[in-house]
């Protein structure tokens, strides 16, 4: 049920239910296919809800510019980007904007945390991620396309990274905010895992929280990165159980 | 970066063979995904062997240009993503990218497929079909994938609900009339030999190549690139086979 | 490579005790997987990866440059790798194909490349360098089985880069390397090989 206009609230988290029917710690259907790219070293499709997203790696490969380079690791680089067509409203500009920016240098920081870099002195890795359709919170599936991209790469990484967000709406703490609980709600606050030992790879967070609500949040969200992980190795595994010479995105309608 | 020395791919070409086996006016296997997204007007999904590229429709109120008040707007843009091939850069559209979009534009643009004039709402005000091409997987001629893709999204669009003046997301009226079917086949030419649908590590080699558009009935647009000479003959030569390919082509959208 | 292997991600864990497994680390006294690999019998085979240049590898490579002492020489990695004019009779030009061997892989990672040959007219297929023991097979078996039924000669460079060459049916010989490269992992692949060869689809 949407809002007419902009800033009329509608009701948001009523008896256990939310407006698309999920529960607090339910995730929106998430569908991965990892290499859908015949060039690129590594790939990952994830449809997140409506959200379609792509993620190419490139890597490890010689530094450019030159002057970039580090003589004792490789350079990550990350690119967050949103196509054009890929909101219900207008038609946007083409080229990186400020948000855009912005994501694709937590995205980055998420990553070289777990990539070893040290392994690949003097080159760069480059993770790009393209929205093709947003549906609030492209950053935590952005991120969970571009580990199995990376990890199809055969990029080393001390471990596989998902991400998740968590919000408060109407008072209650839950996972995975749909577009109208995004634009509603009280509280964002979307968190990258390291499922392995449960570090925090990236970590936003905007509106206002208690103490008991945060670590509410931090509980639902690291239940639901779990899930995440097991589509996500389901995923990879499918590459070697279905082998294929042939890759093909194959974007699913609804 | 791997170049391909000339003369490995030549000997082939020369003997009138490919590498993956085609015929020389072969198409490599060619799928359209039609109307995939939800959120743009239209959208398709094309791929020509491993070249993949999607494109999106979208439309906005805009001022008409001052020469043409009472008709709409159309305009293609073209990305080549960095993500699309270890040869792409991030930055600013190159050549490659402005001539790709151009010569997609100019295709559907003369054919008369779209009629502008119904774009237009009120004095001031017209719609505008932005259309953007996103080439997601580069093995060559992302022409032909390009023109598929955006001819696809186009004949899937929908026409956005107007009402005073503005647009209601969400809410459509009709499909996007379009007259004819417009498609584009490009030839590599490397010495006497012509080829349709060249991959990447063939263009690598090509001395030039030829793009024709057409609909049922007519010639709408052409486009040579590259430095080497095509001979009237061969253009002749080439437009009757874009015809009869062209049949194949249309069929898939 | 099949026998009791298990498929591994980046992070799981695969000892409990901080064993020095290659493409594994180790943390807090275990130790975990690098990379999506094969685990078995203590071993981690990766099954992706970038190739990784080691002294001795047989490499096809592809003169990028001709420089005053010698050519610089792409070998599918990002590092500078160059084959003196003091280690070879031949002459070479850009984009000539030649197989090698590494003799010297650096601190900062420079390559140092020895006996070289040019290779004949062919073409180039580029696969995962992880896939490459299985392309050549348990005592060249496989290559030979390609080279005889598609009539190619057939080089098979550590590093990925496989050159075809010969008058024989090149697009044969380039689908089943693209085969055995998406199956490398399986079991029965030299017989489905063989018998994709014996039929001699060309589409």
């Amino acid at each position: 049920m949407m809002g007419g206009s902009k800033g009329e609230k509608p009701v948001l988290f009523e008896n256990g239910k939310r407006i698309d029917g999920r529960g607090a710690g339910d995730l929106r259907p998430i569908k991965i296919v990892c290499r859908v790219l015949n060039d690129a070293d590594g790939s990952a499709y994830i449809e997140w809800g409506k959200n379609k997203i792509l993620a190419g790696v490139y890597g490890p490969r010689e530094c450019i510019p030159r002057h970039d380079q580090s003589l004792y690791r490789a350079v990550v680089r990350c690119r967050y980007n949103m196509a054009p067509f890929s909101g219900m409203e207008e038609h946007g500009r083409s080229g990186p904007n400020r948000r855009s920016k912005e994501l694709s240098k937590v995205i980055k920081e998420a990553f070289e945390n777990v990539i070893i870099s040290e392994n690949f002195p003097k080159t760069q890795i480059d993770v790009f991620v393209e929205v093709l359709q947003s549906d609030g919170g492209t950053r935590c599936a952005a991120v969970t396309a571009a580990a199995v991209a990376l990890a199809d790469a055969g990029i080393p990484m001390k471990d596989l990274p998902c991400a998740v967000a968590v919000c408060k709406i109407d008072g209650k703490m839950a996972v995975d905010p749909g577009k109208e609980e995004d634009n509603f709600g009280e509280s964002d606050m979307p968190i990258a895992f390291s499922p392995r030992n449960g570090e925090v790879l990236l970590y936003q967070m905007d509106g206002l929280l208690t103490r008991e609500e945060l670590a509410e949040g931090f509980a639902l969200a690291k239940e639901a990165s779990a899930k995440i992980r097991e589509i996500q190795a389901d995923a990879i595994r499918k590459v070697y159980d279905e082998p294929k010479e042939e890759r093909f995105l194959t974007i699913i309608k609804e | 970066m791997n170049e391909i020395k000339r003369d490995t791919l030549s000997a082939l070409l020369l003997a009138g063979k490919r590498a993956d086996g085609r015929g020389m006016h072969d198409y490599r296997k060619i799928t359209v995904q039609k109307a995939p997204l939800q959120n743009a007007e239209g959208s398709a999904l094309a791929t020509i062997g491993k070249s993949q590229v999607i494109a999106g429709v979208k439309f906005d109120i805009a001022t008409p240009f001052a020469d043409r008040p009472k008709e709409g707007v159309f305009s293609t843009s073209a990305d080549l993503l960095p993500l699309a091939s270890h040869l792409f850069e991030t930055g600013p559209p190159s050549e490659e990218a402005i001539e790709l979009a151009r010569v997609v534009d100019r295709g559907i643009r003369s054919s008369g497929t779209l009629d502008l004039e119904s774009f237009f709402i009120e004095e001031g005000k017209v719609l505008a079909l932005y259309l953007d091409i996103y080439i997601l997987d580069h093995d060559g001629n992302l022409i032909d994938c390009s023109a598929l893709a955006g001819m696809s999204a186009l004949l899937s669009a929908r026409m956005p609900k107007i009402e005073e003046g503005k647009i209601i997301r969400g809410e459509y009226e009709g499909k996007l009339p379009i007259k004819d079917k417009v498609v584009t086949c490009t030839f590599g030419k490397l010495s006497d030999k012509v080829f349709l649908d060249p991959t990447l590590d063939e263009e690598k080699g090509m001395d030039c190549r030829l793009t024709l558009a057409t609909t049922p009935n007519h010639l709408c647009a052409a486009q040579k690139g590259g430095w080497g000479a095509v001979s009237e003959r061969e253009i002749m030569s080439l437009l009757d086979i874009s015809m009869e390919k062209g049949k194949e082509l249309r069929s898939l959208l | 490579m099949e026998k009791e292997s298990r498929i591994v991600f980046p992070g799981e864990l695969v000892s409990d005790r901080p064993d020095r497994i290659a493409y594994a680390y180790i943390d807090k006294g275990k130790t975990y997987s690098t990379v999506v690999g094969l685990f078995s019998d203590g071993k981690l085979v990766p099954l992706e990866g970038p190739y990784e240049p080691l002294p001795d590898d047989i490499v096809v490579c592809i003169i990028s440059e001709v420089r005053f002492s010698g050519y610089s020489v792409d070998i599918n990695c990002p590092y500078v790798s160059f084959l003196s004019s003091r280690e070879i009779r031949e002459r070479y030009e850009m984009g000539d194909a030649i197989v090698a061997r590494i003799v010297k892989v650096d601190e900062v990672k420079n390559i140092d490349l020895t006996d070289a040959r040019k290779l004949p007219q062919g073409s180039l297929v580029k696969v995962s360098s992880v896939k490459v023991p299985r392309i050549i097979g348990k005592k060249n078996s496989m290559i030979d089985t390609i080279q005889s039924s598609t009539g190619c000669q057939v080089t098979a460079g550590r590093n990925g880069y496989i050159w075809v060459s010969g008058a024989g049916d090149f697009s044969l010989a380039q689908k089943a390397i693209r085969m055995i490269e998406a199956q490398a992992h399986t079991r029965g692949l030299t017989d489905r090989v063989a018998s994709f060869l014996k039929s001699g689809k060309s589409r």
